[in-house]
């Protein structure tokens, strides 16, 4: 016989959590929201970004890197017990060195030299999204308005950083030819000091998050600096990848660079039909560039000036779809219900090709 | 996406024939590829058995048909044959001086399906240009030729051979390539073939002005990525390892001589010999399977040492064997391009000298010359042929 009414539980929601599964718990939404998750992150990490889209990454990240020290300022001065604060003003010092061209932030700053910038033009900020800024900010004001629990518990996105840092070097230096090891000596540093402030950072939330409340407080701060970094991803990837809707000010491909020195320095405008895909463009074959299956190889190729592309099954699934009327959106989502597949995903990786192509003057728009 | 590849072991379905369609030619180019003998109007292919050969083409695997010469324009059936070309699926290349004849014939070659067009540049600077390519008032007609093409949305490709009189200019042909709306440029540093070889004296630059070529190429490259494609041929004689020539001989590529002789490339005939087979005796799968030229030197069975045990052999397959033949006495030899060739040391010492030294006149291409073929002694006296 079952008794009337299930026996009352503990709400989970409401329950203390161990420090081990606090922890867990913690790790848990890193697993789920931290940005090594977010589309633009695999792009960047795979090589599938072009020089553009990674400059655009470095510009918008430095806002980020410059107000950390302000975020870390706004912390330390919240502390009140001065073993606390000699602990955590070493943030500070990691990112603004103890001298002219040391720490995190010049570091950041070769970063963005190394593809390119003029470093005037990255100080500046005046050429970032408006929602990076938002989100930036939006942290800053978090550990002012917040509690020191939730400011430092916010910060545990180091946790997961060692990993994503790990990918991004290599997968970097493997897949950009203009990247270098001296361009990422900022991730060098930051994998080894980035576990040593997250293990002070867990240790501090695991002691002071006492009650269920303030446990739920810690996850939610955590929850809201993914947030954060998600935010400032989804932003490049709408402005830079797809649709490519860059907002009014912000930096356009082409500008805020250090001119390269060029063996003549003549003035070239760019000939009808070149440059950059985006979503919204119509691809189209230009005379003179076939799509034709090779009976005797038994295979497709695309014939162009004095070359032949061997194409593989997916390439052929694209090309045969470009025909000088739908834009790339449009093929992205007639091959997403042919293959059952998410068409943004879908659209990103046939905007590489497509920009491939392009590139080697096959593809026009 | 990849080039298509050569397997080793099979026998490689060809992807591309060059028809020598006349060796006729407004020009004199002193680098010629053409022969020293130079067939002549009366032992020319006629239309219907060019389209015979296009047809064999097509059905063995060719996909891309260059219709050069001489000058391609000069024959009255060009067109016809171009024509051809669409029909098949085959992806027509008319590569021209584009002076004569070449403006008048364009627009009908476009209306058969043209796909493509490469037009030669001798210079930039109209006098050096002319002086070179042996032709007063060459470079307006050439200059009109290109702006026909691109008003008519044909893809261009110019194409410079780079030599000592005219390497000074690459810049220029960078921005030539640029004004002129081509989506292609070739900076191709002289091959010491045919005329070239004849002429490699007068032609040969020195080895700064060669490195500075390649930087000004890849300094250009950068700068006009997505514009602008440039594709780089460095001369082989300062080279480290010789190019896979033509692809491998008899792996890739198909040379129809005006008369219908089936080479596997086009300076093949300066290897004594070699017994070439005609379209008029033989099918074109026939002669690329079976004829004894093309079998010579396919794969890698016919190679001695230092390529015969070597790592790059079926990437470079041993290199130029007209080359081998001009420099080591040998068409066996490993190509003395090659920096593992016991002769490369020399080849660059006299690619060196020859450099250093006052020019020499040009000696110009014609049709009934008496310039004899290897004037120049190979470097191995001892040798034997």
């Amino acid at each position: 016989m079952t008794a009337p009414f299930p026996t009352p539980k503990p709400d989970e929601a409401q329950r203390l959590l161990s420090p081990q599964e606090l922890e867990a718990a913690l790790r848990d939404i890193g697993a789920r929201r931290y940005h090594n998750l977010h589309p633009f992150h695999r792009l960047l990490h795979d090589g599938k970004l072009n020089k553009d889209q990674v400059r655009a990454w470095a510009l918008n990240r430095y806002y980020y890197q410059a107000m950390i020290p302000v975020k870390d300022a706004a912390v330390l001065a919240r502390m009140e017990d001065a073993s606390l604060r000699r602990v955590w003003r070493q943030r500070i010092v990691d990112h603004d060195g103890d001298a002219p061209g040391d720490g995190g932030i010049e570091r950041w700053l070769k970063l963005a030299e190394g593809v390119g910038f003029a470093r005037d033009y990255v100080e500046s900020t005046q050429g970032i999204l408006s929602a990076t800024r938002f989100s930036v900010d939006a942290y800053v004001h978090f550990v002012k308005e917040r509690s020191l629990l939730e400011a430092i518990a916010s910060s545990l996105t180091e946790m997961f950083s060692p990993t994503i840092i790990s990918e991004r070097v290599a997968g970097m230096l493997k897949n950009y030819d203009f990247i270098t090891k001296d361009t990422l000596a900022y991730f060098d540093k930051r994998l080894t000091q980035a576990p040593r402030d997250a293990e002070f950072a867990i240790e501090y939330v695991q002691k002071h998050a006492t009650t269920p409340a303030l446990q739920r407080q810690a996850m939610a701060a955590l929850t809201f600096k993914c947030n954060v970094l998600w935010t400032q991803l989804d932003a490049l990837y709408f402005a830079y990848v797809a649709p490519g809707m860059i907002p009014p000010d912000a930096w356009t491909p082409g500008t805020g660079l250090v001119p390269e020195p060029a063996a003549t320095a003549s003035p070239v405008s760019l000939a009808a039909g070149t440059g950059t895909i985006t979503a919204l463009d119509v691809p189209r074959l230009p005379r003179g560039v076939r799509l034709r299956h090779d009976a005797v190889r038994n295979q497709h190729v695309l014939l162009a000036p004095e070359r032949t592309f061997d194409l593989d099954a997916n390439a052929v699934a694209v090309l045969e779809l470009v025909d000088g009327q739908r834009n790339v959106r449009d093929i992205a989502g007639l091959l997403g219900q042919k293959f059952a597949a998410d068409p943004a995903v879908i659209e990103a990786d046939i905007l590489v090709m497509l920009n491939d192509l392009a590139t080697k003057r096959v593809l026009e728009r | 996406m990849n080039a298509i590849t050569p397997n080793a072991t099979a026998l490689p379905a060809p992807v591309g024939l060059l028809a020598e369609l006349t060796h006729r030619c407004p020009l004199r180019c002193p680098y010629c590829s053409n022969p020293l003998e130079l067939d002549r109007r009366s032992g020319e292919l006629d239309t219907a058995t060019w389209q015979r050969v296009l047809t064999e083409a097509a059905g063995l695997g060719v996909l891309h048909v260059h219709l050069s010469g001489g000058e391609p324009t000069a024959r009255n059936d060009i067109v016809e044959i171009t024509q051809t070309c669409a029909k098949l699926g085959l992806y027509s290349n008319l590569i021209t001086s584009g002076v004569g004849g070449a403006l008048a014939k364009l627009d009908a070659l476009y209306d058969v399906g043209l796909d493509h067009v490469q037009l030669s540049v001798q210079g930039v600077d109209a006098a050096n240009a002319e002086k070179i390519g042996g032709l007063k008032n060459a470079q307006p007609q050439k200059f009109a030729f290109a702006e026909r093409v691109t008003q008519l949305g044909l893809p261009l490709t110019l194409n410079s051979v780079i030599h000592r009189g005219n390497i000074h200019e690459v810049e220029g042909f960078i921005d030539l390539a640029v004004k002129l709306g081509a989506k292609r440029l070739e900076v191709a540093h002289t091959q010491y073939y045919g005329w070239a070889y004849v002429n490699r004296a007068a032609l040969m630059p020195n080895k700064a002005e060669v490195d500075r070529s390649i930087r000004i190429v890849e300094a250009a490259r950068e700068r006009l990525k997505g514009q602008l494609v440039i594709d780089l041929v460095v001369p082989d004689y300062y080279a480290k390892y010789p190019k896979a020539c033509a692809g491998g001989w008899g792996r890739k590529l198909m040379n129809v001589t005006p008369q219908g002789k089936v080479l596997p490339c086009h300076a093949a005939e300066t290897i004594p010999n070699l017994e070439f087979w005609y379209v008029s005796d033989h099918s074109l799968g026939d002669i690329w399977a079976n004829s004894p030229a093309f079998t010579a030197y396919r794969g890698t069975d016919w190679m001695k040492e230092p390529c015969r045990s070597c790592d790059r052999r079926e990437k470079d397959w041993g290199g130029c064997r007209c080359q081998a033949l001009a420099l080591a006495g040998d068409a066996a030899a490993t190509d003395p391009a090659c920096s593992l060739s016991p002769l490369h040391a020399k080849v660059r010492d006299l690619a060196v000298e020859e450099a250093a030294e006052t020019p020499p006149d040009y000696v110009y291409r014609t049709i009934g010359s008496n310039v004899q073929p290897n004037v120049r002694t190979p470097l191995n006296e001892e040798a034997p042929l």
